[in-house]
């Protein structure tokens, strides 16, 4: 049937279908009309517009802060990696830095510089996962014979991809002052003081996974030690984006609630495959 | 909006400026949609995020900036639905309940002109003219993607009536839009 000629019934089909209770074949079918004939699609595209306005005429409700402080988590997280990533994918900053002036000038050489700093923590970060696992897995052979024993125990590690989860926990000034990595198979959580940061005499520091969904969860709260071993099963750090150090009253948070001291350190926590 | 263009720059300043303008109308709708708050808040979440990775995309020709972002909300929400009903059947039932309340109730339909568009001031004209069951079944359908059949279930009223609410519906909205177009 040629639609046009009957614009009514044209107009009674094209609304139901933006509408949606136009279902099932008769659907179809217009669907096919409307591929041929633009003024069938012109009709359908009105009243899709027109009943997308419906979305405007909503009560208005306040959502919880919480909302928009996770956006901006998820942000921030997305932003990090992918300086990451792209620190990765640039070329050796030693050998840029050797050419003539990049055409960007000053900010192309801010940008290079950033994206070396960032190539530098993400071959720290490759050291200590890699240490990490050696240590487990020579004990005390690792004096002997390292230089070779490294080279045939990478391959054995990519050789059996285990999942890893790393994070660099910043201050506001985008020093590095905590190194975290999840060890998935002794299920510990391992943090590396190496700023120069101090908490005084009565207060603690502690760890927290800031997740999509919910509230902060506490991970733990850090000794004085320089390395430290948190007991994590990997539902713990599992698409957390983001992990957080709070500076807390001696001993942590008493009760099972958020932090209640300022945030000091926090960064993305980043699943690597090794 | 010259907001989105700034979102689509990557101005995260924006993005919190947007969100202060719109999260309430968006909300609004996520609850409307998936009718559980913190569902909503996990919508309004996503949306966003989509919106963020999405903004050079908007074309202001083709559709006023709120209408844009509530396809996203709408879209997302009913992600939401589909997998929350997949995921336990009880859910339709918790749904009900809210429906039922929408459609006892007679409070006109809301507005706020300040930042509706020309379109959704003409809709919102039309709609009211509806009578309010006619009007929430007609809204529902959209709002919710929901066919005839799953309308009669979800509300308890007979698959007859339905059908002749939403065309009732659909014929008034028709001869009124048609008088704005």
């Amino acid at each position: 049937m040629n639609l046009t000629q009957h614009p009514q019934l044209l107009d009674q089909l094209a609304a139901s279908y933006a509408l949606g209770t136009l279902r099932g074949r008769a659907r179809n079918r217009f669907e096919a009309m409307a591929r041929e004939q633009a003024p069938v699609r012109a009709a359908a595209l009105i009243w899709q517009a027109r009943l997308g306005s419906m979305a405007e005429l909503q009560h208005t409700a306040q959502p919880a802060p919480a909302v928009w402080m996770r956006i901006d988590n998820l942000l921030h997280a997305e932003k990090e990696s992918k300086a990451m990533q792209a620190a990765r994918a640039a070329p050796a900053p030693s050998a840029s830095g050797l050419s003539a002036p990049s055409p960007g000038g000053w900010l192309g050489s801010l940008l290079l510089w950033r994206g070396a700093t960032a190539l530098g923590v993400a071959a720290t970060v490759a050291a200590l996962v890699v240490g990490v696992n050696m240590r487990e897995q020579l004990g005390q052979q690792i004096t002997e014979r390292m230089g070779s024993q490294i080279a045939t125990l990478r391959a054995q590690l990519q050789a059996t991809p285990q999942i890893e989860y790393v994070a660099v926990l910043s201050d506001d000034k985008s020093a590095a002052s905590i190194l975290v990595t999840f060890d998935a198979k002794n299920r510990k959580l391992v943090l590396q003081r190496v700023g120069g940061y101090t908490e005084a005499g009565d207060k603690s520091l502690q760890l927290w996974a800031l997740p999509p969904a919910g509230g902060p969860r506490s991970l733990g709260v850090l000794g004085s030690d320089k390395v430290l071993n948190f007991a994590a099963a990997e539902g713990d750090v599992r698409e957390v984006p983001t992990l957080a150090i709070s500076l807390e009253p001696k001993g942590g948070v008493p009760s099972a609630g958020g932090p209640t001291g300022p945030v000091l350190f926090k960064g993305a926590l980043i699943q690597k495959l090794l | 909006m010259a907001l989105l263009d700034r979102v689509a720059a990557r101005d995260e300043a924006a993005l919190k400026a947007l969100y202060d303008l719109t999260s309430g109308k968006l909300y609004g709708l996520a609850v409307r949609v998936v009718a559980h708050r913190d569902w909503a808040e996990d919508v309004l979440q996503e949306s966003y995020l989509t919106i963020w990775r999405v903004a050079a995309d908007y074309r202001a020709a083709l559709s006023p900036p709120m209408a844009w972002m509530g396809l996203i909300v709408r879209s997302r929400a009913l992600d939401c639905l589909r997998r929350r009903t997949a995921d336990r059947s009880t859910v339709t039932q918790e749904l009900d309940d809210t429906l039922a309340e929408t459609l006892e109730g007679d409070a006109a339909n809301p507005m706020d002109t300040t930042q509706a568009s020309q379109q959704a001031w003409a809709l919102h004209q039309c709609l009211s003219r509806l009578e309010n069951r006619q009007r929430e079944v007609v809204s529902l359908a959209y709002l919710r993607d929901l066919s005839h059949s799953e309308l009669a279930e979800q509300l308890r009223l007979p698959l007859g009536t339905i059908k002749t609410w939403i065309r009732r519906g659909l014929d008034q909205l028709r001869t009124c839009m048609a008088r704005f177009a």
